[in-house]
Protein backbone atom coordinates (compact mmCIF):
# COMPACT_ATOMS: atom_id res chain seq x y z
CA UNK A 1 0.00 0.00 0.00
CA UNK A 2 1.27 3.52 0.53
CA UNK A 3 4.45 4.31 2.41
CA UNK A 4 4.20 3.05 5.95
CA UNK A 5 4.36 5.70 8.62
CA UNK A 6 7.06 6.24 11.18
CA UNK A 7 6.80 3.65 13.90
CA UNK A 8 10.17 3.26 15.56
CA UNK A 9 10.77 0.57 18.10
CA UNK A 10 11.14 -2.56 16.06
CA UNK A 11 14.43 -4.34 16.24
CA UNK A 12 13.59 -6.65 13.41
CA UNK A 13 16.27 -6.72 10.74
CA UNK A 14 15.25 -7.68 7.30
CA UNK A 15 17.53 -10.18 5.66
CA UNK A 16 19.16 -8.83 2.54
CA UNK A 17 20.19 -5.46 3.88
CA UNK A 18 23.00 -4.90 6.32
CA UNK A 19 22.32 -3.04 9.51
CA UNK A 20 22.26 0.74 9.18
CA UNK A 21 21.96 0.34 5.41
CA UNK A 22 19.64 3.34 5.05
CA UNK A 23 21.71 5.57 7.27
CA UNK A 24 25.02 4.70 5.67
CA UNK A 25 23.62 4.90 2.15
CA UNK A 26 22.30 8.33 3.01
CA UNK A 27 25.79 9.41 4.08
CA UNK A 28 27.30 8.03 0.88
CA UNK A 29 24.70 9.71 -1.33
CA UNK A 30 25.21 13.07 0.33
CA UNK A 31 28.99 12.80 0.06
CA UNK A 32 29.07 11.65 -3.55
CA UNK A 33 26.52 14.17 -4.78
CA UNK A 34 27.99 17.08 -2.81
CA UNK A 35 31.35 16.36 -4.35
CA UNK A 36 29.75 16.55 -7.80
CA UNK A 37 27.68 19.69 -7.56
CA UNK A 38 29.44 21.52 -4.74
CA UNK A 39 28.80 21.65 -1.03
CA UNK A 40 26.89 24.92 -1.30
CA UNK A 41 24.00 22.73 -2.44
CA UNK A 42 24.22 20.49 0.60
CA UNK A 43 20.60 21.05 1.62
CA UNK A 44 19.26 20.28 -1.86
CA UNK A 45 21.47 17.21 -1.95
CA UNK A 46 20.13 16.06 1.42
CA UNK A 47 16.57 16.47 0.21
CA UNK A 48 17.35 14.47 -2.92
CA UNK A 49 18.89 11.68 -0.84
CA UNK A 50 15.95 11.68 1.56
CA UNK A 51 13.45 11.42 -1.30
CA UNK A 52 15.41 8.57 -2.83
CA UNK A 53 15.21 6.61 0.40
CA UNK A 54 11.48 7.30 0.60
CA UNK A 55 11.07 6.06 -2.95
CA UNK A 56 13.05 2.94 -2.07
CA UNK A 57 10.82 2.32 0.89
CA UNK A 58 7.78 2.30 -1.35
CA UNK A 59 9.24 0.53 -4.29
CA UNK A 60 11.20 -2.15 -2.43
CA UNK A 61 8.38 -3.09 -0.11
CA UNK A 62 6.26 -3.72 -3.19
CA UNK A 63 8.60 -5.26 -5.68
CA UNK A 64 11.39 -6.60 -3.51
CA UNK A 65 15.01 -5.54 -3.41
CA UNK A 66 16.67 -4.54 -6.67
CA UNK A 67 19.86 -6.33 -7.69
CA UNK A 68 22.05 -3.49 -6.59
CA UNK A 69 20.25 -1.40 -3.95
CA UNK A 70 23.09 1.14 -3.70
CA UNK A 71 23.08 1.79 -7.42
CA UNK A 72 19.29 2.02 -7.43
CA UNK A 73 19.40 4.66 -4.69
CA UNK A 74 22.15 6.57 -6.42
CA UNK A 75 20.23 6.71 -9.68
CA UNK A 76 17.06 7.97 -8.04
CA UNK A 77 18.82 10.50 -5.81
CA UNK A 78 20.88 11.71 -8.72
CA UNK A 79 17.78 12.19 -10.88
CA UNK A 80 16.02 14.00 -8.05
CA UNK A 81 18.95 16.33 -7.67
CA UNK A 82 19.43 17.04 -11.36
CA UNK A 83 15.71 17.69 -11.74
CA UNK A 84 15.66 20.12 -8.85
CA UNK A 85 18.80 21.97 -9.92
CA UNK A 86 17.59 22.26 -13.53
CA UNK A 87 14.33 23.71 -12.40
CA UNK A 88 16.11 26.24 -10.24
CA UNK A 89 18.63 27.17 -12.91
CA UNK A 90 15.73 27.64 -15.32
CA UNK A 91 13.94 29.94 -12.94
CA UNK A 92 17.09 31.89 -12.34
CA UNK A 93 17.78 32.30 -16.06
CA UNK A 94 14.30 33.62 -16.59
CA UNK A 95 14.74 36.08 -13.75
CA UNK A 96 18.20 37.22 -14.62
CA UNK A 97 18.15 36.66 -18.35
CA UNK A 98 21.74 35.87 -17.77
CA UNK A 99 24.02 32.96 -18.37
CA UNK A 100 23.87 31.49 -14.91
CA UNK A 101 26.09 28.55 -14.32
CA UNK A 102 24.10 25.37 -14.41
CA UNK A 103 25.11 23.02 -11.60
CA UNK A 104 22.86 20.32 -13.05
CA UNK A 105 25.10 20.03 -16.09
CA UNK A 106 27.93 19.04 -13.78
CA UNK A 107 25.86 16.47 -11.98
CA UNK A 108 24.40 15.00 -15.14
CA UNK A 109 27.79 13.81 -16.36
CA UNK A 110 28.02 11.18 -13.66
CA UNK A 111 28.02 7.60 -14.87
CA UNK A 112 25.35 5.39 -13.36
CA UNK A 113 27.48 2.95 -11.50
CA UNK A 114 29.67 4.54 -8.88
CA UNK A 115 32.96 2.93 -8.09
CA UNK A 116 33.30 1.77 -4.53
CA UNK A 117 36.66 3.48 -4.14
CA UNK A 118 35.22 6.71 -5.43
CA UNK A 119 32.50 6.65 -2.80
CA UNK A 120 35.09 6.25 -0.08
CA UNK A 121 37.04 9.18 -1.50
CA UNK A 122 33.95 11.34 -1.47
CA UNK A 123 33.09 10.33 2.09
CA UNK A 124 36.54 11.36 3.13
CA UNK A 125 36.35 14.63 1.22
CA UNK A 126 33.08 15.40 2.92
CA UNK A 127 34.67 14.68 6.29
CA UNK A 128 37.28 17.33 5.51
CA UNK A 129 34.51 19.71 4.45
CA UNK A 130 32.86 19.26 7.84
CA UNK A 131 36.14 20.19 9.49
CA UNK A 132 36.35 23.59 7.85
CA UNK A 133 38.18 25.98 10.19
CA UNK A 134 35.51 28.60 9.68
CA UNK A 135 32.79 26.31 11.01
CA UNK A 136 32.52 26.43 14.81
CA UNK A 137 33.77 23.27 16.46
CA UNK A 138 30.43 22.12 17.82
CA UNK A 139 28.85 22.69 14.42
CA UNK A 140 31.46 20.48 12.76
CA UNK A 141 30.41 17.51 14.85
CA UNK A 142 26.74 18.08 14.16
CA UNK A 143 27.36 18.49 10.44
CA UNK A 144 29.33 15.24 10.34
CA UNK A 145 26.59 13.39 12.21
CA UNK A 146 23.95 14.77 9.87
CA UNK A 147 25.62 14.42 6.48
CA UNK A 148 27.99 11.49 6.96
CA UNK A 149 26.23 9.34 9.53
CA UNK A 150 22.69 10.07 8.36
CA UNK A 151 21.28 10.99 11.77
CA UNK A 152 18.28 13.31 11.86
CA UNK A 153 18.29 16.47 13.97
CA UNK A 154 16.14 14.66 16.50
CA UNK A 155 18.49 11.70 16.66
CA UNK A 156 21.53 13.95 17.02
CA UNK A 157 19.86 15.83 19.88
CA UNK A 158 19.22 12.52 21.60
CA UNK A 159 22.81 11.41 21.20
CA UNK A 160 24.45 14.67 22.22
CA UNK A 161 22.00 15.37 25.08
CA UNK A 162 21.08 18.61 23.45
CA UNK A 163 17.80 20.15 22.39
CA UNK A 164 16.59 19.86 18.82
CA UNK A 165 16.52 23.63 18.52
CA UNK A 166 20.14 23.80 19.61
CA UNK A 167 21.24 21.13 17.16
CA UNK A 168 19.35 22.88 14.41
CA UNK A 169 21.08 26.15 15.22
CA UNK A 170 24.49 24.54 15.05
CA UNK A 171 23.63 22.91 11.79
CA UNK A 172 22.33 26.15 10.33
CA UNK A 173 25.62 27.87 11.15
CA UNK A 174 27.59 25.18 9.34
CA UNK A 175 25.32 25.28 6.29
CA UNK A 176 25.44 29.05 6.12
CA UNK A 177 29.20 28.87 5.96
CA UNK A 178 29.11 26.21 3.23
CA UNK A 179 26.64 28.25 1.20
CA UNK A 180 28.53 31.49 1.48
CA UNK A 181 32.03 30.30 0.80
CA UNK A 182 31.93 26.72 -0.39
CA UNK A 183 35.29 24.99 -0.34
CA UNK A 184 36.42 24.04 -3.83
CA UNK A 185 36.93 20.37 -3.22
CA UNK A 186 38.28 19.47 -6.58
CA UNK A 187 41.08 22.00 -6.20
CA UNK A 188 42.28 20.75 -2.85
CA UNK A 189 45.42 18.67 -3.12
CA UNK A 190 46.54 16.00 -0.68
CA UNK A 191 48.94 18.38 1.04
CA UNK A 192 46.21 20.92 1.60
CA UNK A 193 44.09 18.26 3.21
CA UNK A 194 46.96 17.72 5.62
CA UNK A 195 46.34 21.09 7.23
CA UNK A 196 42.84 20.06 8.23
CA UNK A 197 43.82 16.63 9.47
CA UNK A 198 44.17 17.64 13.14
CA UNK A 199 40.60 18.95 13.12
CA UNK A 200 39.39 15.79 11.43
CA UNK A 201 41.06 13.77 14.19
CA UNK A 202 39.45 15.98 16.76
CA UNK A 203 35.96 15.51 15.36
CA UNK A 204 36.41 11.74 15.17
CA UNK A 205 37.75 11.69 18.71
CA UNK A 206 34.86 13.81 19.92
CA UNK A 207 32.39 11.54 18.16
CA UNK A 208 33.92 8.54 19.90
CA UNK A 209 34.10 10.04 23.36
CA UNK A 210 30.55 11.35 23.14
CA UNK A 211 29.58 7.72 22.78
CA UNK A 212 32.04 6.18 25.16
CA UNK A 213 31.99 8.51 28.11
CA UNK A 214 28.45 9.75 28.03
CA UNK A 215 26.32 9.02 31.04
CA UNK A 216 23.38 8.00 28.91
CA UNK A 217 21.65 4.94 30.21
CA UNK A 218 21.05 3.36 26.84
CA UNK A 219 24.08 1.42 25.79
CA UNK A 220 23.04 0.87 22.21
CA UNK A 221 22.63 4.58 21.54
CA UNK A 222 26.08 5.35 22.86
CA UNK A 223 27.56 2.39 21.07
CA UNK A 224 26.27 3.73 17.77
CA UNK A 225 28.35 6.90 18.03
CA UNK A 226 31.45 4.83 18.77
CA UNK A 227 30.79 2.59 15.79
CA UNK A 228 30.33 5.59 13.50
CA UNK A 229 33.60 7.11 14.75
CA UNK A 230 35.38 3.83 14.09
CA UNK A 231 33.86 3.51 10.62
CA UNK A 232 34.96 7.00 9.57
CA UNK A 233 38.40 6.63 11.10
CA UNK A 234 38.90 3.37 9.18
CA UNK A 235 38.05 5.24 5.99
CA UNK A 236 40.68 7.78 6.91
CA UNK A 237 43.37 5.12 7.36
CA UNK A 238 42.75 3.87 3.83
CA UNK A 239 43.87 7.09 2.19
CA UNK A 240 47.26 8.65 1.74
CA UNK A 241 46.27 11.83 3.54
CA UNK A 242 45.14 9.95 6.63
CA UNK A 243 48.01 7.48 6.91
CA UNK A 244 49.67 9.18 9.86
CA UNK A 245 50.76 7.95 13.30
CA UNK A 246 48.02 10.08 14.89
CA UNK A 247 45.31 8.37 12.84
CA UNK A 248 46.74 4.99 13.83
CA UNK A 249 46.82 6.03 17.49
CA UNK A 250 43.18 7.08 17.19
CA UNK A 251 42.32 3.67 15.73
CA UNK A 252 44.20 1.99 18.59
CA UNK A 253 42.43 4.11 21.16
CA UNK A 254 39.00 3.22 19.80
CA UNK A 255 39.72 -0.48 19.44
CA UNK A 256 41.20 -0.71 22.93
CA UNK A 257 38.22 0.96 24.53
CA UNK A 258 35.40 -0.77 22.68
CA UNK A 259 35.92 -4.28 24.03
CA UNK A 260 35.47 -2.89 27.52
CA UNK A 261 32.26 -1.17 26.65
CA UNK A 262 29.93 -4.11 27.14
CA UNK A 263 31.88 -5.27 30.17
CA UNK A 264 31.23 -1.88 31.78
CA UNK A 265 27.64 -2.86 32.36
CA UNK A 266 26.19 -5.60 34.48
CA UNK A 267 23.27 -7.76 33.41
CA UNK A 268 20.71 -5.13 34.34
CA UNK A 269 22.36 -2.17 32.62
CA UNK A 270 24.05 -0.87 35.77
CA UNK A 271 27.60 0.44 35.47
CA UNK A 272 30.54 -1.58 36.74
CA UNK A 273 33.80 -0.32 38.17
CA UNK A 274 36.95 -1.20 36.32
CA UNK A 275 38.01 -3.45 39.19
CA UNK A 276 34.66 -5.26 39.14
CA UNK A 277 34.65 -5.97 35.43
CA UNK A 278 35.00 -9.50 34.21
CA UNK A 279 38.11 -9.22 32.11
CA UNK A 280 37.26 -12.45 30.31
CA UNK A 281 34.41 -10.54 28.72
CA UNK A 282 36.83 -8.15 27.03
CA UNK A 283 36.91 -9.13 23.41
CA UNK A 284 40.42 -10.49 22.75
CA UNK A 285 40.09 -10.01 19.00
CA UNK A 286 39.43 -6.28 19.36
CA UNK A 287 42.31 -5.99 21.82
CA UNK A 288 44.63 -7.62 19.32
CA UNK A 289 43.48 -5.25 16.59
CA UNK A 290 43.92 -2.29 18.93
CA UNK A 291 47.42 -3.36 19.87
CA UNK A 292 48.47 -3.79 16.27
CA UNK A 293 47.24 -0.26 15.50
CA UNK A 294 49.15 0.95 18.53
CA UNK A 295 52.29 -0.67 17.18
CA UNK A 296 51.76 1.03 13.83
CA UNK A 297 51.26 4.36 15.54
CA UNK A 298 54.67 4.17 17.19
CA UNK A 299 56.59 5.88 14.43
CA UNK A 300 57.59 9.36 13.37
CA UNK A 301 58.34 12.35 15.57
CA UNK A 302 54.95 13.12 16.98
CA UNK A 303 53.60 11.83 20.25
CA UNK A 304 50.01 13.01 20.27
CA UNK A 305 47.34 12.98 22.93
CA UNK A 306 45.84 10.05 21.07
CA UNK A 307 49.06 8.12 21.63
CA UNK A 308 48.92 8.88 25.33
CA UNK A 309 45.28 7.84 25.63
CA UNK A 310 45.77 4.71 23.57
CA UNK A 311 48.73 3.90 25.82
CA UNK A 312 46.56 4.17 28.93
CA UNK A 313 43.84 2.05 27.35
CA UNK A 314 46.45 -0.54 26.37
CA UNK A 315 47.81 -0.77 29.92
CA UNK A 316 44.34 -1.45 31.26
CA UNK A 317 43.59 -3.88 28.48
CA UNK A 318 46.79 -5.82 29.02
CA UNK A 319 46.63 -6.01 32.80
CA UNK A 320 45.53 -9.49 33.91
CA UNK A 321 43.73 -7.91 36.87
CA UNK A 322 43.09 -4.52 38.45
CA UNK A 323 45.77 -5.16 41.07
CA UNK A 324 48.35 -6.21 38.51
CA UNK A 325 47.97 -3.08 36.40
CA UNK A 326 51.29 -1.39 35.69
CA UNK A 327 50.20 1.81 37.42
CA UNK A 328 53.57 3.48 36.96
CA UNK A 329 53.07 3.33 33.19
CA UNK A 330 49.51 4.60 33.48
CA UNK A 331 50.77 7.55 35.55
CA UNK A 332 53.48 8.21 32.98
CA UNK A 333 50.93 8.30 30.17
CA UNK A 334 48.67 10.63 32.13
CA UNK A 335 51.60 12.94 32.78
CA UNK A 336 52.31 13.08 29.06
CA UNK A 337 48.64 13.56 28.30
CA UNK A 338 48.44 16.44 30.73
CA UNK A 339 51.36 18.11 29.01
CA UNK A 340 49.88 17.61 25.55
CA UNK A 341 46.33 18.51 26.45
CA UNK A 342 46.23 20.34 29.77
CA UNK A 343 42.99 19.51 31.52
CA UNK A 344 41.97 19.28 35.14
CA UNK A 345 40.31 15.97 34.37
CA UNK A 346 43.63 14.50 33.27
CA UNK A 347 45.18 15.71 36.52
CA UNK A 348 42.41 14.01 38.46
CA UNK A 349 42.91 10.76 36.55
CA UNK A 350 46.63 10.93 37.18
CA UNK A 351 45.95 11.32 40.90
CA UNK A 352 43.80 8.20 40.86
CA UNK A 353 46.48 6.19 39.08
CA UNK A 354 49.18 7.59 41.35
CA UNK A 355 47.15 6.55 44.40
CA UNK A 356 47.07 2.99 43.08
CA UNK A 357 50.82 3.07 42.50
CA UNK A 358 52.19 4.97 45.50
CA UNK A 359 49.28 5.11 47.90
CA UNK A 360 46.38 7.49 48.55
CA UNK A 361 48.52 10.20 50.12
CA UNK A 362 50.57 10.55 46.93
CA UNK A 363 47.32 10.97 45.01
CA UNK A 364 46.07 13.60 47.43
CA UNK A 365 49.36 15.49 47.28
CA UNK A 366 48.96 15.85 43.53
CA UNK A 367 45.59 17.50 44.05
CA UNK A 368 46.66 19.64 46.97
CA UNK A 369 46.38 23.34 46.30
CA UNK A 370 44.95 22.52 42.89
CA UNK A 371 41.92 24.63 42.15
CA UNK A 372 39.62 22.63 39.86
CA UNK A 373 37.61 24.60 37.29
CA UNK A 374 33.93 25.05 38.12
CA UNK A 375 32.74 22.29 35.75
CA UNK A 376 34.92 19.74 37.48
CA UNK A 377 34.45 21.02 41.03
CA UNK A 378 30.70 20.71 40.47
CA UNK A 379 30.98 17.19 39.09
CA UNK A 380 30.56 13.99 41.05
CA UNK A 381 33.97 12.84 39.76
CA UNK A 382 35.96 15.33 41.77
CA UNK A 383 34.02 14.71 44.98
CA UNK A 384 34.08 10.94 44.53
CA UNK A 385 37.84 10.77 44.04
CA UNK A 386 38.45 12.98 47.08
CA UNK A 387 36.08 10.88 49.16
CA UNK A 388 37.90 7.73 48.15
CA UNK A 389 41.41 9.07 48.69
CA UNK A 390 40.60 10.69 52.05
CA UNK A 391 38.96 7.56 53.31
CA UNK A 392 41.91 5.45 52.28
CA UNK A 393 44.32 7.75 54.05
CA UNK A 394 42.24 7.60 57.23
CA UNK A 395 40.56 11.00 57.14
CA UNK A 396 37.02 9.87 57.82
CA UNK A 397 35.36 13.19 58.30
CA UNK A 398 36.63 14.68 55.06
CA UNK A 399 35.77 11.43 53.29
CA UNK A 400 32.20 11.54 54.54
CA UNK A 401 31.82 15.15 53.47
CA UNK A 402 32.93 14.43 49.92
CA UNK A 403 30.89 11.24 49.77
CA UNK A 404 27.71 13.19 50.48
CA UNK A 405 28.60 15.72 47.79
CA UNK A 406 29.39 13.03 45.22
CA UNK A 407 26.08 11.24 45.76
CA UNK A 408 24.19 14.47 45.46
CA UNK A 409 25.90 15.35 42.19
CA UNK A 410 25.43 11.96 40.50
CA UNK A 411 23.80 12.73 37.13
CA UNK A 412 22.03 9.39 36.60
CA UNK A 413 20.62 6.67 38.85
CA UNK A 414 23.14 4.20 37.40
CA UNK A 415 26.06 6.40 38.42
CA UNK A 416 24.53 7.02 41.82
CA UNK A 417 24.24 3.29 42.45
CA UNK A 418 27.82 2.83 41.33
CA UNK A 419 29.04 5.51 43.72
CA UNK A 420 27.01 4.09 46.57
CA UNK A 421 28.43 0.67 46.03
CA UNK A 422 31.96 1.94 45.85
CA UNK A 423 31.89 4.57 48.57
CA UNK A 424 29.56 2.78 50.99
CA UNK A 425 31.61 -0.33 50.67
CA UNK A 426 34.65 1.70 51.55
CA UNK A 427 32.84 3.24 54.48
CA UNK A 428 32.16 -0.18 55.94
CA UNK A 429 35.77 -1.17 55.58
CA UNK A 430 36.94 2.00 57.31
CA UNK B 1 -14.82 -21.57 5.05
CA UNK B 2 -14.00 -20.31 1.60
CA UNK B 3 -11.81 -17.28 1.40
CA UNK B 4 -13.12 -14.00 0.14
CA UNK B 5 -11.32 -11.07 -1.34
CA UNK B 6 -11.44 -7.72 0.37
CA UNK B 7 -10.62 -4.31 -1.00
CA UNK B 8 -8.85 -1.94 1.36
CA UNK B 9 -9.15 1.74 0.65
CA UNK B 10 -6.91 4.16 2.46
CA UNK B 11 -8.20 7.67 2.94
CA UNK B 12 -6.70 10.75 4.38
CA UNK B 13 -9.08 11.86 7.09
CA UNK B 14 -8.13 15.44 7.46
CA UNK B 15 -7.22 16.20 3.89
CA UNK B 16 -3.94 17.46 5.14
CA UNK B 17 -1.44 16.62 2.52
CA UNK B 18 2.17 17.00 3.46
CA UNK B 19 2.57 20.66 4.03
CA UNK B 20 5.71 22.26 2.77
CA UNK B 21 8.10 23.28 5.52
CA UNK B 22 7.26 20.33 7.73
CA UNK B 23 10.68 18.89 7.23
CA UNK B 24 10.98 17.86 10.84
CA UNK B 25 8.31 15.23 10.29
CA UNK B 26 10.15 13.47 7.51
CA UNK B 27 11.36 10.13 8.76
CA UNK B 28 15.08 9.80 9.28
CA UNK B 29 17.08 7.11 7.46
CA UNK B 30 17.12 5.00 10.62
CA UNK B 31 13.34 5.30 10.95
CA UNK B 32 12.91 4.40 7.30
CA UNK B 33 15.00 1.31 7.85
CA UNK B 34 12.71 0.33 10.70
CA UNK B 35 9.64 0.90 8.56
CA UNK B 36 11.12 -1.24 5.85
CA UNK B 37 11.84 -4.02 8.32
CA UNK B 38 8.39 -3.77 9.87
CA UNK B 39 6.64 -3.80 6.55
CA UNK B 40 8.57 -6.85 5.43
CA UNK B 41 7.84 -8.61 8.67
CA UNK B 42 4.14 -7.88 8.21
CA UNK B 43 4.20 -9.07 4.61
CA UNK B 44 5.99 -12.25 5.62
CA UNK B 45 3.53 -12.95 8.43
CA UNK B 46 0.45 -12.42 6.28
CA UNK B 47 1.74 -13.51 2.87
CA UNK B 48 -1.19 -15.90 2.44
CA UNK B 49 -3.64 -13.05 2.95
CA UNK B 50 -2.11 -10.56 0.56
CA UNK B 51 -3.53 -10.85 -2.93
CA UNK B 52 -2.28 -7.54 -4.25
CA UNK B 53 -0.21 -5.07 -2.29
CA UNK B 54 -1.82 -2.37 -4.36
CA UNK B 55 -0.25 1.00 -4.18
CA UNK B 56 -0.64 4.71 -4.08
CA UNK B 57 -3.27 6.33 -6.26
CA UNK B 58 -2.27 9.36 -8.31
CA UNK B 59 -4.46 11.97 -10.01
CA UNK B 60 -7.17 10.68 -12.33
CA UNK B 61 -10.34 11.53 -14.14
CA UNK B 62 -13.93 11.36 -13.05
CA UNK B 63 -16.33 10.16 -15.73
CA UNK B 64 -19.99 11.17 -15.64
CA UNK B 65 -22.79 11.14 -18.14
CA UNK B 66 -21.88 14.73 -18.88
CA UNK B 67 -18.30 13.86 -19.76
CA UNK B 68 -14.96 13.63 -18.00
CA UNK B 69 -13.36 15.97 -15.50
CA UNK B 70 -9.97 15.89 -13.95
CA UNK B 71 -10.34 14.42 -10.56
CA UNK B 72 -10.80 13.11 -8.06
CA UNK B 73 -13.12 15.89 -7.00
CA UNK B 74 -14.40 14.35 -3.82
CA UNK B 75 -14.23 16.25 -0.59
CA UNK B 76 -10.67 16.98 0.35
CA UNK B 77 -11.01 15.17 3.65
CA UNK B 78 -11.86 11.96 1.87
CA UNK B 79 -9.09 11.80 -0.67
CA UNK B 80 -8.33 8.19 -1.47
CA UNK B 81 -4.62 7.66 -1.11
CA UNK B 82 -4.06 4.00 -1.76
CA UNK B 83 -5.57 0.56 -2.13
CA UNK B 84 -4.72 -3.08 -1.48
CA UNK B 85 -6.49 -6.39 -1.95
CA UNK B 86 -6.49 -9.02 0.80
CA UNK B 87 -8.08 -12.41 1.08
CA UNK B 88 -9.44 -13.72 4.33
CA UNK B 89 -12.10 -15.96 5.77
CA UNK B 90 -14.03 -13.12 7.29
CA UNK B 91 -14.29 -9.38 7.31
CA UNK B 92 -12.89 -9.47 10.84
CA UNK B 93 -9.81 -11.34 9.73
CA UNK B 94 -9.26 -9.02 6.77
CA UNK B 95 -9.63 -6.01 9.02
CA UNK B 96 -7.12 -7.46 11.47
CA UNK B 97 -4.56 -8.13 8.74
CA UNK B 98 -4.97 -4.60 7.44
CA UNK B 99 -4.83 -3.10 10.89
CA UNK B 100 -1.49 -4.72 11.54
CA UNK B 101 0.01 -3.37 8.34
CA UNK B 102 2.55 -0.84 9.61
CA UNK B 103 1.65 2.74 8.95
CA UNK B 104 -1.60 2.17 7.11
CA UNK B 105 -3.87 3.25 9.91
CA UNK B 106 -2.27 6.22 11.56
CA UNK B 107 -3.36 9.61 12.81
CA UNK B 108 -4.88 11.48 9.88
CA UNK B 109 -5.78 8.45 7.81
CA UNK B 110 -8.49 5.82 7.80
CA UNK B 111 -8.88 2.48 6.13
CA UNK B 112 -12.06 1.06 4.69
CA UNK B 113 -12.24 -2.71 4.25
CA UNK B 114 -14.95 -4.01 1.88
CA UNK B 115 -15.74 -7.50 0.73
CA UNK B 116 -15.57 -7.90 -3.03
CA UNK B 117 -18.67 -9.86 -4.01
CA UNK B 118 -18.36 -11.78 -7.24
CA UNK B 119 -21.58 -13.82 -7.27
Amino acid sequence: MTAPGAQPGSNFRHAGLVEHFFRHEYGKLVAVLCCRVGVQYVETVEDAAQSALMAALESWTQGGLPDNPSAWLFRVAHNNLVGELRQRAGRRRILERGIARDPASEASGVPEGVLAGEVEDDLLRMLFVCCDDAIPEESQLVLALKTLCGFSVQEIALRLFSSEAHVYKRLARARKRLRESPPQLAELGADQYGGRLPRVHQVLYLLFTEGYLSAHAELCIRRELCDEALRLTSTLTQHAVGKTPETYALMALMHLHLPRMTARQDGTGGLLLLEEQDRRRWDPQALQTGLSWLARSAQGQVFSRYHAEAGIAAEHALAPSFQETRWERVVECYTLLEQLAPSALHRLNRAVALAEWQGPRAGLRLLEGFEPPAWLAGSYLWAAVLADLHRRSGQRELAEQHREAALQLAPTPAIKRLLQRRLDGLKRQA
Amino acid sequence: MPKQNYLCIQRSQTGECEEPGQKADKPSPAQMEQMYAKFNAWREQFKDNIVNLGGRLAAGKVLTAQGATDGPFVEAKEVVGGYMILCAESLQEAAEVARQCPGVVRPGSSLEVREIQIS
